[in-house]
């Protein structure tokens, strides 16, 4: 009993430890930035210890230094080419947002048009979308539209599909609550289903920000003269790395602010889910 | 009692489950009344169909046979009946008050009319000043309590409740007892519960029926005259105990 006791005695201690401590808690708060820094930072020490050859792989200061110093000139204008990535990326995105969460909701009202469109989306998900390009090029040609549809079509169905398979997965005995009260199926989808849904739409508009952005990249990559994808399709004839990590770095970014811009608006929305977080800190 | 004085009327009630191996029998035969302002107990075997009778009154499932009359003259089963669950079943978004509020916004009355009773249903389920909270900062016992609020914020004629105190510790339970006997005797509600505490359908009923293990059928009823006011004192007569005695033997007996 008493060692038991003492045992636990000395578990609290320790996290009430680890908590003081200043350097510690510094760490933990901005975790997130000292991994990035310490994962580029390994990057370039070996690099330069080994002396990596930059037609291979260029250091993470080459590939910034890139981004930031270099003269622009007709094939790596940082400029014109985050601006053609960005606007695709938030058109693609916002589209297939509003879109997602519009038909999710539909579906979400409506059992049978659930079941029957499902199989469809499900099809739609399946099939892998890059296949689809050559035929998007016959039909529009190269371009801002053409990558939008690729980006919404990368992230739709996956959204959807998502957002419902959390959805089937939700214990009914809380429609039951309001149902037992007569409630009208409006009443039931705006007092419980939609607010039970929230959740899950925030979940796969996460998934749809690394998605859409993968979806217009790929558009670039396959035929365009601009932004990040050509940035890269064009650095590779040459051999020059740096801008093709450079380009990788701020893709990265790009999808990552939209992330946060995401989180954001889940906490604002859904403040129930964070109270418990609050009070254990 | 007469006949003119049923609420509440079941007949022959029998509910057959299907499932993916084949049909379950919950409920085999049941027939009971329920009178106007009568506190009645259900008790019986985990597993016989007793949160499944509930959900049958309640118009949450269909029978398979019977008959189920409400006298509709006594009170509109559409929008006068509360229904506390065996799970606190809180919605998460919703503050504590607004949980409370919950039937009162399905039954499109005016909310803040009610905002004073739901305050005071709180105050009474021992959760006062946490209104303003969210479901997940509360104890399971807690939220059950908010439900009960919740169940009885509409001023329900007749109410249902399954195992509502279940997860309660047993001075809140005793304490709750005593409130749901103070709400019951003060505002002529009529009172279908379901416990597996022999002792507290005894406290709290004019009448106990036992049920039969699944597929399930009334093994008993018993008539508790016992006076009112009931206190706790009640519990150590040994008029009291011959009836729990007697309700636990006939359980036994099946
Ligand atoms: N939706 C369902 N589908 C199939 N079988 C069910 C369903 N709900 C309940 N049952 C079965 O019906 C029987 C009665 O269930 P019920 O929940 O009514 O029991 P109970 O008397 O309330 O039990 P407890 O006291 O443990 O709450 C059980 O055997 C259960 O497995
Ligand atoms: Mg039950």
């Amino acid at each position: 009993m008493e060692e038991i006791k003492e045992g636990r005695l000395m578990a609290t201690k320790k996290i009430k430890e680890a908590k003081t401590n200043p350097v510690v808690a510094f760490i933990d708060k901005y975790q997130t930035a000292f991994s990035l820094i310490l994962f580029f930072l390994t990057w370039e020490v070996l690099c330069r210890i080994f002396k990596v050859n930059e037609a291979f792989l260029c250091t993470p200061s080459s590939a910034l230094s890139h981004l930031f110093f270099k003269q622009p000139d007709a094939a790596y204008h940082w400029g014109i080419n985050i601006t053609a990535t960005l606007k695709e990326f938030v058109l693609g995105f916002t589209i297939t947002a509003i879109l997602g969460v519009f038909i999710s909701v539909c579906l979400i009202w409506s059992k049978t048009l659930q079941k029957m469109v499902m199989p469809i989306f499900v099809f739609f998900q399946s099939m892998p979308n890059i296949a689809i390009i050559p035929i998007l090029l016959i039909w529009i040609g190269y371009g801002l539209k053409t990558n939008i549809i690729i980006a919404f079509i990368a992230s739709f169905f996956p959204m959807v599909v998502n957002t419902m398979a959390g959805l089937n997965s939700v214990d009914d005995d809380l429609l039951d609550l309001v149902r037992y009260l007569n409630a009208s199926k409006l009443q039931v989808f705006l007092k419980v289903r939609l607010p039970m849904a929230l959740p899950y739409i925030y979940s796969s508009l996460k998934i749809c920000t690394s998605l859409s952005v993968m979806g217009v990249i790929v558009g670039e990559l396959y035929a365009s003269d601009k932004g990040l994808g050509y940035v890269i399709a064009n650095a590779q004839k040459y051999m020059d790395t740096p801008p093709m990590f450079a380009s990788l770095i701020v893709m990265s970014m790009l999808a990552w602010g939209m992330y946060l811009l995401v989180t954001i608006l889940e906490r604002v929305t859904m403040p129930w889910r964070y109270v418990k977080q609050k009070s254990e800190d | 009692m007469s006949e003119k004085d049923v609420l509440l009327s079941i007949k022959d009630l029998r509910k057959v489950y299907k499932t993916r191996d084949g049909e379950l029998e919950a409920i085999g035969k049941v027939t009971f009344d329920v009178k106007d302002q009568e506190f009645v107990s259900i008790v019986g075997p985990s597993g016989c169909g007793k949160s499944t009778l509930l959900r049958i009154v309640a118009g949450l499932l269909e029978k398979t046979e019977g008959e189920i009359i409400v006298d509709k003259t006594k009170f509109n089963p559409d929008k006068e009946v509360g229904f506390v669950f065996q799970k606190a079943l809180l919605l998460d978004w919703r503050k504590v008050i607004d949980n409370v509020l919950l039937p009162i916004e399905i039954l499109k009355l005016d909310k803040r009319k009610y905002v004073d009773r739901a305050m005071e249903l709180l105050e009474m389920v021992g959760l006062k000043g946490f209104e303003n909270r969210y479901p997940n900062e509360l104890s399971g016992g807690m939220q059950q309590r908010v439900s009960i609020a919740r169940a009885l914020i509409h001023d329900p004629k007749l109410i249902l409740m399954d195992e509502p105190f279940g997860a309660l510790d047993a001075i809140t339970r005793e304490k709750m007892n005593l409130e749901l006997m103070r709400i019951w005797s003060e505002s002529k509600k009529t009172v279908l519960f379901i416990t597996h505490e022999i002792a507290e359908a005894v406290f709290l009923s004019d009448r106990v029926i036992v049920l039969s293990a699944r597929p399930s059928r009334q093994v008993g009823s018993f008539d508790i005259d016992l006076p009112r006011p009931r206190g706790i004192d009640l519990k150590t007569t040994p008029e009291f105990n011959k009836y729990v005695i007697d309700v636990y033997k006939t359980l036994e007996v099946q």
